[in-house]
């Protein structure tokens, strides 16, 4: 499981000096994750360590964000006004984009299951 | 003792303790959206820091030990991605147009409903990653300067609407192929609609961890640039 984690926290570091090196907008862990997907498919399989490594910190995943998920019970008076926008903006935003994907999805799919039937 | 109370000792037990709570109360909900561990974990440590009266950036400073291992944790999600890609043969067209277009249209739709009831520039920045996965959307977010707290709120209660209307919503739009539906889930509400997404089939669920993969990984290349190239 170390061996694992030595290399997400090497793609990360590597990530990050790429970073710098470049100047890339992205962040250091984005380049690191691309970095690590790229070597898999390299490699064609996932080692072992790395699975188990891997797995551990994803399960973790909603313990580490509990703290700065509680930061919004202390956004003080500053955010008072933005409620309306952010609710709005969440709840509204996620409807359209899954009424947007769900047409999306069913059109472009709708096509090749029709193009395969045409041929048939 | 004072000194004891805040210090990052204490800060981590108190994190590790609201977590254990935090997963009691969901698997007592019968894992209902609204009790996920993150929203009754926060919930948990804002109470406690509220009772013990402690300031919660000193807090948050104490846990850093716990927070940096969001770096290594966005960079596994590269396993994930990795096994589900054989998902893509076959339908890989319609696929990844839907997940381009689709991370593009929430983004901007989430931006543009913010605009117009009056957002300031640090709330839009935040609700720029609304629809991925939270490791990835805190680190862009704090890259571009945004308010992590807001993003990961936003990114939330993006996954608590997605998973309580899309069962109504496609059922109207009559999706019902599990792999259409679990794939516009995971798009739309990342970690939270995978999770829902598994509860209706696991072929649903496969195709919705790789929208939240595919997602993630989009979302986090093109809105660095497009954040840069407005401001």
């Amino acid at each position: 499981m170390l061996a694992g984690f030595l290399t997400l926290i090497g793609c990360q570091l590597l990530g990050e000096f790429i970073q710098r090196a470049l100047d890339l907008p992205l962040p250091g862990p984005v380049i690191g994750m691309l970095l690590l997907f790229i070597g898999l498919c390299i490699r064609g399989d996932v080692p072992k360590d790395l699975e188990t490594g891997s797995q551990r910190l994803i399960e973790l995943l909603p313990m580490l964000l509990m703290a700065p998920a509680a930061g919004v019970f202390f956004l003080g008076a500053g955010f008072a006004d933005q409620w309306p926008a952010f609710i709005a903006a969440v709840t509204l935003g996620t409807v359209c984009t899954l009424v947007f994907c769900g047409l999306l999805i069913r059109f472009l799919h709708g096509r090749i299951v029709s193009n395969r039937n045409n041929r048939v | 003792m004072s000194e004891l109370l805040h210090g990052p000792l204490f800060a981590i037990t108190l994190t590790l303790l609201a977590y254990q709570g935090a997963l009691f109360l969901y698997t007592r909900s019968r894992r209902l959206a609204l009790f996920h561990p993150t929203i009754s974990g926060a919930t948990l440590i804002a109470l406690a820091l509220f009772l013990l009266q402690q300031d919660y950036h000193d807090y948050y400073k104490n846990i850093n030990w716990l927070t940096f291992l969001l770096g290594p944790a966005t960079v596994a999600l590269a396993v994930p991605l990795y096994r589900q890609l054989h998902l893509l043969r076959n339908m890989a067209g319609p696929l990844l147009i839907t997940v381009t277009v689709g991370a593009v249209f929430a983004s901007a739709s989430a931006l543009i409903i913010a605009w117009l009831f009056g957002a300031n520039h640090s709330t839009l920045l935040s609700l720029t990653t609304k629809s991925i996965t939270t490791p990835i959307a805190i680190t862009v977010t704090q890259d571009i300067g945004g308010v992590t707290t807001i993003a990961v709120a936003s990114v939330i209660l993006t996954g608590v609407v997605g998973i309580t209307t899309v069962t109504w919503l496609f059922e109207k739009l009559n999706i019902q192929d599990d792999r259409l539906w679990g794939f516009c889930l995971g798009l739309s509400a990342h970690a939270i609609g995978t999770s829902r997404a598994f509860e209706r089939s696991a072929v649903a669920g496969a195709f919705s961890s790789l929208a939240l993969c595919l997602t993630g990984t989009f979302t986090a290349i093109f809105v660095p640039f497009a954040a840069q190239w407005f401001m």
